[in-house]
């Protein structure tokens, strides 16, 4: 495996040596029709490009070169030097000792590049069109160099879409095959089998690998968004960003991209006061906003911080009670972070109520919708007067997802990890009726319990979460699972393992059906269906306040 | 994508003249037509104990009804899904879609038989009880507008036209008006 800076500094040579054609391109170009002004600044962008990403990676060479080339064309553009001949053949002679530059980046023995001609630069940006002073004479750059094609493509994310949709079907049948050949016992195929096994493994992994991109491409587009925001309302925010190394699916990053802009728009707008009232609360006046990104098991965590005003709990409790959400009893006693998970419920946009004091709650559903709709989890901790934070949890790939297989009713399902707690085993004697429902002390915690037979087979109208008498069995499987800081229980008939699936997203017309998140083939060729925890969390409140409103 | 046809389970149940096994390429069969008309290619099955026709063309596939996977909490019509050849498509029991009275006669060992059907946006699998059969027509005989079908609101006509051979009568379906709005959006609540 390489590491990453080796990676980088590939991409960096792959670039600059396509910026280093393109320039040649377009000088040849320019110095047939120099009044283009078009080129000119095509040449100008290409210049300014390779000069910041030298600068950043640390080539200053290659940066010092550019930045003359770009303040010779800057003048050239101006008007202040003229195209002459004497002129592009220094520029023509700076070109190619960027190429050079870029093509010894590894080449210790590289010596320093030929000094006359850095000075020949030097004087057509410094004397503009001052032609009296003698350009130097330059030994030729041997024209006859190899000729290399660029070491980078470009491939739109739809060709690597469908690879990784088709390196998801040969997972299932490699799954298949590698089951077929156990049973078999025959050792040639056991060999192949096994073989077929590891490769169609590496080639999954670098396919995704390949789809990766840095978290810092999202980031570092929001210090200037940061600025013009606080600068409209008139607050001082300071942004601090890291983990931009930290790499996630493209698409992932591409779907949370708004969500972020909400979260972040928001911090500032509600979150963060004015500095003369942060003066007054005893804060520096200017607040402080922090996005960071790392690594969690095998996910992407992102973490948005700001130390504003924060989010007033019991506007939220009253806002719940006054949506009719929960009865005043059950509010008193819910935990805070349940209470705040009612800030991601749609049309809790509570604009009126808790904007007002603590400036919440706008929109917050849609983005806890982007976040679902990629597997993904968010939770909110708030404290009043001391600020926020919104822990985004990402699966790192779309594809391939860790998850828990179980059967119900002869079905077979799936959850993905990133939505289940803990697994545990329990007798029914330990289940509680209560209100109609069951409940389990997992733990000293008191989690509902749901049969999903119950939930998902028996008739909507003669639904009964409260019957214990339908559990098959002495000791239950409960897997728990948790959705907008709530959690549930959910009594499997049997349980499986953990295995990565390869999920399939459900083609029209079952793709609007949204208490299945796809489905993926297990090696035996049987359809397992994936559950969508979201959905059939909000599928079960539902059902209950049906029975409830009876 | 070229038309796949199962072949070798496709043998003529239906006594009709102009009946030939669903397994051969419906564009041959149709050039081959005695009369410069136009054809038009249907495969035809039973529903019910009507025989009902779809046009060749919205048809990609015939197979012997693989295993389907019920899916909990969806409408009654949808059986479930099934993995055909990696894709994983629903299938619709029309029988249950047009509330139509199943035959009480199960088919013989129990083999039914799924028509792929791939229509503008989705595709789907439907079941059906008998080998389907493969049948050419002249458009003359497919009558576009019976009486009867002008009673029906127009997001309702999923019934593109009758037409009768050898004094069988066959409805022939348009499959892109199989799934109305209205169902799909009940699949989704």
């Amino acid at each position: 495996m390489k590491s990453r800076e080796q990676e980088y500094k590939e991409i960096f040579i792959a670039e600059a040596l396509e910026y280093f054609d393109a320039l040649n391109r377009h000088i040849s170009d320019l110095e047939k029709r120099p009044q283009d002004d078009q080129l000119l600044a095509e040449i100008f962008r290409l210049l300014h490009n390779l000069k910041a990403n030298a600068k950043a990676i640390g080539y200053l060479r290659i940066s010092d070169v550019s930045h003359k080339l770009e303040t010779a064309f800057s003048l050239i553009r101006n008007r202040e030097l003229q195209f002459s001949d004497e002129v592009v053949t220094v520029l023509f002679e700076g070109v190619d000792l960027l190429g050079e530059l870029i093509h010894n980046i590894d080449n210790e023995n590289y010596g320093e590049p030929d000094p006359v001609l850095l000075r020949n630069l030097d004087i057509i940006v410094d004397n503009l069109s001052d032609s009296t002073i003698e350009l130097a004479k330059v030994r030729r750059y041997n024209t006859s160099k190899n000729l290399s094609l660029s070491e980078l493509v470009y491939i739109q994310i739809k060709k690597l879409d469908h690879l990784l949709n088709l390196v998801g079907e040969l997972v299932i049948d490699r799954d298949r095959i590698v089951s077929i050949s156990r049973e078999l016992e025959n050792d040639e195929l056991k060999v192949v089998s096994s073989h077929l096994n590891r490769i169609t493994e590496d080639l999954q992994y670098s396919i995704m690998d390949a789809r990766l991109v840095s978290i810092g491409s999202l980031f570092n587009k929001f210090p200037r968004i940061v600025r013009d925001i606080a600068t409209a309302e008139k607050k001082e925010v300071d942004l601090t960003l890291a983990g931009h190394d930290i790499q996630i699916d493209r698409n992932i990053l591409q779907i949370i991209t708004d969500s972020l802009l909400h979260l972040v728009r928001n911090a500032i707008t509600h979150g963060i006061e004015k500095p003369e009232q942060r003066i007054k609360k005893g804060k520096p006046a200017t607040g402080k906003l922090s996005l960071v990104a790392r690594n969690d098991r095998e996910n992407v965590q992102i973490q948005l911080t700001d130390d504003g005003r924060g989010i007033d709990l019991s506007q939220v409790r009253k806002a719940i009670v006054d949506r009719n959400l929960l009865s005043n009893a059950a509010v008193e006693h819910l935990p805070d972070t349940e209470a705040l998970s009612y800030l991601f419920e749609p049309g809790f946009s509570l604009a009126k109520e808790v904007t007002e004091f603590s400036g919440r709650g706008v929109g917050l559903d849609v983005v806890k919708n982007a976040v679902d709709s990629i597997g993904g989890r968010i939770r909110v901790d708030s404290k009043k007067g001391v600020g926020t934070t919104f822990t985004l949890q990402l699966p790192t790939s779309i594809a391939v997802k860790g998850a828990l297989l179980f059967e119900v009713d002869e079905i077979f399902y799936a959850i993905p990890l990133i939505h289940t707690e803990q697994v545990v085993a329990m007798e029914v004697s330990e289940l509680h009726e209560v209100g109609g429902v069951l409940v389990a002390d997992v733990l000293g915690e008191t989690i509902t319990v749901v049969y999903l037979h119950e939930l998902l087979n028996v008739k909507e109208q003669e639904i009964n979460f409260g019957d214990k008498t339908k559990l098959k069995g002495l000791v239950q499987n409960i897997i728990i699972v948790s959705y907008n800081n709530r959690k549930l229980g959910l009594i499997v008939d049997k349980l499986y393992r953990q295995q990565d699936i390869v999920v399939k997203p459900l083609n029209k017309p079952l793709d609007t059906i949204d208490l299945y998140g796809g489905v993926t083939l297990l090696g035996s060729g049987s359809v397992c269906l994936v559950l969508d925890v979201p959905a059939i969390t909000r599928y079960f409140i539902s059902k209950r306040q049906t029975i409830a409103a009876e | 994508m070229p038309t796949k046809k199962d072949k070798g389970q496709a043998t003529p149940a239906l006594p009709a003249d102009e009946l030939t096994p669903a397994t051969t390429n419906g564009k041959e069969e149709a050039d081959k037509g005695k009369v410069n008309e136009p054809l038009l290619h249907l495969i035809v099955f039973k529903l019910g104990a009507e025989y009902y026709g779809i046009k060749i063309e919205q048809v990609k596939e015939v197979t012997v009804t693989p295993a389907i996977t019920r899916m909990p909490r969806t409408p009654d019509f949808v059986k479930g899904v099934a993995n055909i050849r990696g894709d994983i498509i629903a299938i619709m029991d029309l029988e249950e879609r047009f509330r139509i009275r199943p035959e009480p006669a199960e088919s013989e060992n129990g083999v039914t038989y799924t028509l792929v059907i791939e229509a503008k946006e989705y595709s789907i699998g439907v079941v059906v009880r008998e080998v389907p059969q493969s049948l050419n027509l002249t458009v003359s005989k497919l009558d576009k507008t019976p009486s009867f079908l002008q009673d029906i609101a127009v997001q309702e006509n999923y019934i593109e036209g009758i037409a009768k051979v050898d004094n069988r009568l066959i409805i022939v379906l348009d499959m892109y008006k199989i799934l109305s709005g209205d169902e799909i959006r009940q699949l989704s609540s």
